[in-house]
């Protein structure tokens, strides 16, 4: 045997919006579609633009200074062999970088200060010396000499290795060993030069290497592709992987701060990044909160809006644009005549005489002047306009008060 | 989906953790941890698609006076239901200004009256009640039901929008009434006072009774005095049974905005309060609203059914930007009306128009029916005339007394075709149509 429960009542009403999940997703893809893919070429066209153009200075020397004094090519072919080159001009950087096996390059020294030259003969990294030579005599005891011989073609005349691989090289200066050292290599004289002097020294301090080179040209762009200057220049700078390229500044105070000090995050606690993020998090779930419309917008079918005394207006902007001062006064005038005519009695059909008769009579005007305020003649201007208009108020107010 | 505050409140949790553990990674993962709860939270709530909606409206409402909606929501799924419900009228139907929310200075309104929370077992009904007061005239036509089912933790909520057809017809608020109990006592002083003025056969004999001081002496009915002691006059009454035609002129000068109200509101006003005096006057009253074609017809309805088929035929008049087809109205007229009868024009005195249309239809008309043109004037344009400040107002207000000028002599040529011409202001024209009907039946001219 088998019960039956009743059926409960249908509910009434409308269930649903007569959608499925599936046509819900297409929908929202078909909606999206478009402004997703001018968002992707927005990123896209974004990216381009903000790819790397590399950053270029104009210092001398400097290995992004693609100008023929700079260095780049030197600093690019490191880059491509392998060689970290860290650029600086803060002697703060060189001091924290400093380690043993570290190659620092030290460009040109008439900015460096008397502590500075001291700090660099008690460093551990190994040196090279550009067109430095008050450095190099107080590192290495390598002194510059004079000599006349300008920028010409040199070969070694010794045996390291660096300046017999690169055979001959265009430079100028000379460098000679100072009386207290030892064990000092110099290279490439200059033809004519006594012996025991070169453009290149190479010598150990306290166990480790210091190069000097006289002249600063060989590193430059334009004369890289001369002879072995680039072979030079590689050997010497890229002894090692990692190599930090210090060009003295003035701008550079002695126990100055390092590049990481002057970051805009150095002074940050180290939580400020993480939230940041974490307060972006929270932004974005608020919009997400706040941005989510409760319902399609209501739309309604809003009543024309004709505003009362357009047309009124407009013809007062043509009597003014087309300068129509008669017209207008004769507006004003027929107005303030039919008032008075209605006021004082008289049929439509009054003659201009009459009124004029009737108006003068009871105000006790002369007639010639409510005459010729009535029907003289237009004014032509602004002033005249509403003299005739004051007027004609006035007469109208003294008709009204008889 | 959407989310709530809790959602908002749930990712700030994350800030004290990241202080703790200053890392990316933390970022992230609390990211995923709040995702991964709102969407649970969303897969977990019962959906707004099982829900049975229907909506109850009445029928009609005046403008500015009270109605609600009534939506009744039955949970037909399995999971109970935690929702806030969004009955959507569109503004003019007066949400707002039922609650008395008044909008901030960024117009959006701080409460929303037309939200309401709900929490449906599954088969249960629960109802909601909106509390509407329409302001302006006209269908106004329910938007969607919105559904907004959160989850247990109220953390988010899946939302949907259900099409609820419902229909509220917003009737003229006919303003005017409060002239007609005035009118009425006229219309009785007119009934039964013996006629000063008898033109015709077309007043009707209605009883005999004493003479007093001040009744026509023409009136006195000699056979019946000379069977009594005293003088007897004869009294009539007013005519029954005549014919009210009024058409109302929607076109584009019934558009124009008088006192924040389109002039077609004031006719709509006037030709009520007419329809009401001379329903109780006892006469037949047709209406016409028309432009190029026919927008609304009331013929044939009398007694009680009259004013509720009037107001339901005007609620959904609207303007039109078109220019009236006079020769179209007067042949409307002319189908509908075989005998005399009152046709009472209501439109706009606008020169321009009246000289292009209307003065070659009506004075056919004029020879057959009496006639009244009825026009809603502007009292800007009156303000304009008295402006005398600089240069520019004065050439305003002469453009609006050469307007006026123009209107006066409009109204004097439709007078010369026996036309009646009557003017006022929105709030003053219903009660002048009025004394003018009153007027015209006293003379028995109708």
């Amino acid at each position: 045997m088998t019960t039956t429960t009743p059926a409960p009542a249908p509910p009434t009403g409308v269930v649903g919006d007569g959608t499925t999940a599936r046509s819900r997703a297409s929908r929202r893809w078909r909606r999206a579609r478009f402004p997703l893919a001018i968002g992707a070429v927005l990123v896209v066209i974004g990216l381009l633009a903000a790819l790397p153009e590399p950053r270029t200075s104009s210092t001398p020397l400097a290995p992004d200074n693609p100008a023929p004094v700079g260095s780049r090519a030197l600093a690019q072919i490191l880059g491509d062999h392998g060689v970290r080159v860290e650029y600086t001009q803060r002697f703060a950087d060189v001091l924290d970088a400093d380690r043993p096996g570290l190659t620092v390059a030290v460009l040109g020294d008439t900015m460096l200060l008397d502590d500075q030259v001291e700090a660099l003969r008690d460093m551990d990294a190994d040196l090279v010396l550009v067109d430095a030579p008050w450095a190099a005599s107080v590192v290495a005891g390598v002194e510059a000499g004079y000599s006349d011989a300008g920028d010409d073609e040199r070969s070694p005349s010794c045996d390291d290795p660096d300046a017999l691989a690169a055979g001959t090289i265009v430079t100028s200066g000379t460098l000679s060993a100072g009386a207290a050292s030892s064990g000092v290599t110099l290279c490439f004289p200059a033809s004519g030069d006594p012996a025991g002097t070169g453009a290149y020294a190479v010598t150990e301090v306290d166990g480790r290497r210091v190069a000097v080179l006289a002249g600063a040209e060989l590193l430059t762009n334009r004369s890289l592709a001369t002879a072995g200057n680039a072979a030079l220049a590689l050997r010497v700078l890229g002894r090692g992987e990692d190599l930090v390229w210090y060009i003295p500044s003035w701008q550079d105070p002695w126990n100055g701060s390092t590049s990481d000090d002057d970051a805009p995050t150095s002074t940050m606690p180290p939580w400020t990044g993480p939230l940041m993020l974490m307060l972006g998090l929270v932004a974005l779930v608020a919009a997400v909160w706040r941005g989510r419309r409760f319902g399609p917008l209501v739309v309604e079918r809003l009543p024309v809006v004709v505003r009362s005394g357009e047309t009124t207006r407009g013809r007062g902007r043509l009597y003014r644009r087309g300068r129509a001062h008669g017209h207008a006064a004769a507006a004003l005038r027929a107005a303030a005549a039919s008032r008075c005519a209605t006021r004082l009695g008289l049929p439509r059909s009054a003659g201009a005489a009459e009124l004029v008769d009737a108006i003068a009579h009871a105000v006790g005007r002369d007639p010639r002047q409510v005459a010729d305020l009535l029907y003289g003649p237009p004014p032509h201007d602004d002033p005249g306009l509403a003299r005739l208009a004051a007027y004609l108020d006035d007469l109208e107010s003294e008709v009204h008060r008889s | 989906m959407a989310l709530t505050w809790r959602a908002v409140l749930l990712a700030a949790l994350g800030i004290p953790v990241v202080l703790l553990v200053p890392l990316t990674g933390t970022v992230i993962v609390w990211a995923a941890f709040v995702a991964v709860a709102c969407t649970v939270d969303a897969m977990l709530a019962a959906s707004p698609r099982q829900v049975a909606v229907a909506r109850d409206v009445p029928t009609s409402v005046r403008v500015d006076e009270p109605a609600s909606c009534t939506v009744t929501l039955t949970n037909v799924g399995r999971r109970r239901l935690r929702a806030r419900v969004r009955d959507a009228w569109p503004p003019s139907a007066g949400v707002l200004a039922a609650a008395g929310v008044t909008p901030g200075a960024d117009g959006t309104p701080r409460t929303h009256p037309d939200r309401h929370d709900v929490d449906i077992a599954p088969g249960d009904a629960r109802r909601v009640r909106t509390a509407l007061r329409p302001v302006r005239r006209g269908d106004v036509h329910a938007d969607r039901v919105t559904i907004r089912a959160f989850g247990p933790l109220g953390l988010a909520g899946r939302q949907a929008s259900v099409t609820v057809p419902a229909r509220l017809r917003v009737l003229p608020p006919f303003r005017s009434r409060r002239h007609l109990p005035s009118r009425l006592a006229r219309l009785r002083e007119l009934d039964g006072r013996a006629a000063v003025q008898v033109r015709g056969a077309g007043t009707e004999f209605d009883s005999l009774r004493e003479y007093v001081i001040g009744d026509d002496v023409r009136s006195i009915d000699w056979r019946a005095s000379a069977r009594r002691a005293d003088v007897v006059v004869r009294t009539w009454r007013p005519e029954r049974d005549r014919r009210v035609m009024i058409v109302l002129d929607t076109g584009r000068t019934s558009a124009v905005r008088v006192l924040d109200e389109p002039r077609l509101d004031a006719g709509i006003e006037a030709a009520l309060l007419l329809a009401a005096l001379a329903q109780h006057a006892g006469d037949r009253v047709e209406l016409l609203a028309y432009d190029r074609r026919v927008r609304a017809r009331v013929a044939g309805a009398s007694g009680p059914r009259l004013m509720p088929e009037l107001a339901d035929q005007l609620a959904v008049v609207r303007p039109e930007l078109v220019e009236t087809d006079w020769p179209g109205v007067v042949a409307q007229v002319r189908a509908r009306m075989s005998q005399r009868a009152l046709v009472v024009l209501v439109t706009a005195l606008e020169p321009a128009v009246v000289e292009h249309g209307m003065l070659d239809a009506v004075p056919g008309l004029a020879e057959r029916h009496q006639v009244v043109v009825a026009s809603v004037t502007d009292p800007e344009v009156a303000a304009l005339a008295r402006g005398r400040a600089d240069a520019t107002e004065v050439f305003d207000a002469a453009a609006a007394e050469r307007g006026a000028l123009e209107r006066a002599a409009v109204a004097v040529r439709l007078r010369q075709r026996r036309v009646e011409v009557v003017e006022g202001l929105p709030d003053e024209l219903a009660p002048r149509l009025a004394d003018t009907y009153l007027a015209l039946k006293a003379a028995g001219r109708l």
